[in-house]
């Protein structure tokens, strides 16, 4: 099924996928992200400070690298963290906007600010992770699978890189689109065609 | 190594590259209080593109009946210009448009003024731009905090080396709004005063608006002998905090490292740095250099004569510093008195001659990124 | 003052998003930052400064200010309660 690709994430708004096996995430009161958090029994109390778009390219990358055997405490140098979507930032973009808007009620909420930048999530993932090589955020319209490869290819041209953890990672207005890979350098040449597949 | 073709920089000093750097060369900035800007409740110390002039240089070249933001405005009177000193044809298949920019159109969000909503989103703002010159390929926007403009001449060049493209033109662009401004006030980030970029007494950053254009090729051919080049550049996260700069300065050590490969310390001209002027970026950024032992050659910051561009800082700031190693000069960190990094620095005060042939930028931001180039003059 | 320490337990909780945590979890008098107790960071700190601007119409210059103010939930409620404006 994922032939070509060492690991993969897929989050929908109903769904989520790890390596074609789908997990049980049992709904509360609480949001989808929080819940998926839960389900994955996951212990970082920092995710509770995330924006939406930062939670979910956090779990996209947690699930992932869930069976990578990755180690989390040592730094590594030779991992990239790519990620592309379509909002960019809106949907925080939109929260901090609501702490401006009011003149009588102007708060600016620099925990909110922060996640302004869409590189945030990459970020956040490289923390978690101690990945010291590159990060990046590109935005593109639809996830053409092509260009996302081009970004991918593209971390892997410095050399010092063995792997890299890429995702299409959008999320605006409650809407979770997420697919996130761990790819190694020769792993390179299917996965335009696995994109394709895994995304649709 | 990807060749200069051209270049732009549109901002308060200037609309035309050479216009911006010798501004920056006679010490001039247009930093000011602002106080009457987006209305807030608080002024703040920057530079706005004068919107007035704007406009009367693009009603000149546009051709389209669409609306324009001043966003939009600012980054296709730059590739415009930028591409009136090339015979390159923009509409052409064999070339790329890379937009870099944190923020975009972002102050639609405040109010819409009869824009269509989805304005607000950077790859529209894009599109546009390229449509505005008849160019079908689908941009690329990299949106990656303060080191946009170096990840964006970095995907350039990646792309021009592996083909996918002949000629890539870079813009990159960011205005302020209410969105901008009160963001980095509730981070206590700004100076209410001129920024003082590796100062003793520095207190903070003060932000600008700008939108500048390299268009890269693959190759010399045609090319004057003094043309510069992307002869490397390299990316990496501190993994340490989302908004704070590392305590080392490891991440920008590491992407100074990746760089530096091919080249010894004294051909290093000068280091373009970031030195927003905060505390903790100009403290860590003296640590990485003196790591990488670049500490006794020269490092300047343009971050007093522009303030903090934003998505156009990496492409204004090299541009800048392109026109200086051409003119064999290092620039000075304007507004600096007293040096006063942790790690001390070798931090010119007047502008100085120099002989070498490269230079390097650096840039870090939030999300922990970093970002190091490496330009080369060909002659 | 107790009154005060609880009200500014629940309201830290709520804008720090201490998720799962009630006002009986945190210890009064322990630091609010570094590694132990709450362990907030820099994020945190600015967004303590809008709480108390917000709640208390108490403003604060800088981050480096609310250093001492904000050492423990104690030291906070003690500079609410002589700063207050609302």
């Amino acid at each position: 099924m994922n032939a070509g690709i060492t690991s993969y994430c897929r989050i929908t708004n109903d769904k989520v996928i790890v390596n074609a096996q789908t997990i049980d995430v049992p709904r509360t009161d609480s949001s989808w992200l929080n819940d998926i958090y839960h389900a994955a029994n996951i212990s970082y109390p920092k995710f509770f400070k995330m924006d939406n778009l930062a939670k979910a390219g956090f779990l996209g990358a947690e699930l992932t690298l869930q069976d990578v055997g990755i180690d989390k405490t040592e730094p590594k140098k030779n991992i990239a963290v790519v990620c592309c979507n379509r909002s960019s930032s809106l949907d925080d973009d939109t929260a901090y906007q609501q702490t401006i808007q009011n003149p009588a009620d102007y708060y600016p909420s620099p925990a909110v600010f922060v996640y302004t930048l869409a590189n945030i999530v990459t970020g956040e993932i490289s923390i978690r992770n101690k990945i010291m090589g590159e990060s990046a955020f590109y935005v593109m319209e639809h996830c053409n699978p092509q260009k996302f490869c081009s970004f991918v290819r593209g971390a892997f041209s410095d050399k010092t890189i063995d792997a890299c953890l890429c995702g299409w990672t959008e999320y605006n207005n409650g809407n979770c689109d997420v697919l996130f890979l761990f790819v190694t350098r020769n792993e390179l040449n299917d996965l335009e065609l696995n994109i394709e597949k895994l995304y649709r | 190594m990807i060749y200069q073709i051209s270049h732009n920089i549109i901002s308060s000093l200037g609309f035309t590259s050479e216009d911006n750097y010798r501004a920056v060369k006679s010490g001039k900035t247009n930093l000011t209080l602002q106080d009457k800007a987006f209305s807030l409740p608080e002024p703040f110390f920057g530079s706005l593109i004068n919107e007035e002039l704007l406009d009367a240089e693009f009603s000149i070249i546009n051709t389209k009946s669409i609306r324009y933001t001043k966003f939009e405005k600012a980054a296709i009177l730059s590739v415009y210009k930028a591409l009136l000193q090339t015979n390159i044809a923009a509409d052409a298949p064999n070339v790329q448009f890379i937009l870099s920019t944190t923020k975009g159109n972002v102050h639609l969000l405040e109010n819409l003024d009869g824009f269509d909503a989805e304005r607000v989103y950077l790859w529209k703002s894009a599109q546009l731009i390229a449509e505005f010159f008849g160019n079908k390929n689908e941009p690329i926007v990299i949106s990656n905090a303060s080191i946009s403009g170096a990840s964006a001449q970095i995907t350039a060049k990646r792309m021009l080396e592996a083909n996918e493209c002949d000629y890539a033109i870079v813009v990159g662009a960011d205005m302020l709004s209410k969105f901008v401004v009160s963001g980095f006030q509730s981070f206590k980030a700004l100076s209410r005063e001129l920024c003082k970029p590796y100062d003793k007494n520095r207190v903070g950053l003060n932000l600008g608006e700008a939108a500048a254009t390299i268009i890269y090729g693959k190759t010399a051919q045609q090319l004057p002998a003094d043309t510069i080049v992307l002869a490397a550049g390299a990316m990496a996260n501190d993994a340490n905090h989302i908004s704070g700069p590392s305590r080392t300065g490891a991440g920008l050590f590491l992407a100074i490292q990746k760089t530096m490969e091919d080249i010894q310390p004294e051909e290093i001209a000068f280091i373009n740095a970031h030195g927003t002027a905060t505390a903790y970026n100009d403290d860590m950024e003296s640590l990485a250099l003196t790591s990488a032992h670049l500490n006794n050659r020269p490092i300047n910051s343009l971050k007093a004569y522009f303030g903090h561009t934003l998505g156009a800082a990496g492409v204004l700031e090299s541009i800048i510093s392109s026109l200086a190693i051409i003119d064999n000069t290092i620039l000075k960190t304007n507004n600096l008195q007293e040096q006063g990094t942790v790690a001390p620095l070798n931090t010119p005060t007047e502008n100085q001659h120099c002989n070498e042939h490269a230079f390097l930028k650096v840039l870090s931001g939030f999300g922990g990124s970093n970002a190091a180039l490496l330009f080369k003059k060909t002659k | 003052m107790e009154e005060l320490i609880t009200e500014l337990k629940k309201e830290i909780i709520d804008v720090l998003n201490l998720e799962g945590m009630t006002p009986d979890d945190i210890d009064s008098d322990a630091p609010m930052f570094g590694d132990e107790g709450l362990a907030l960071d820099s994020i945190d700190a600015l967004e303590l400064i809008v709480l108390l601007e917000k709640n208390y119409g108490i403003k604060l210059a800088n981050a480096a200010a609310g250093k001492e103010v904000f050492k423990s939930v104690r030291t906070m409620a003690e500079y609410v309660s002589k700063n207050r404006t609302k």
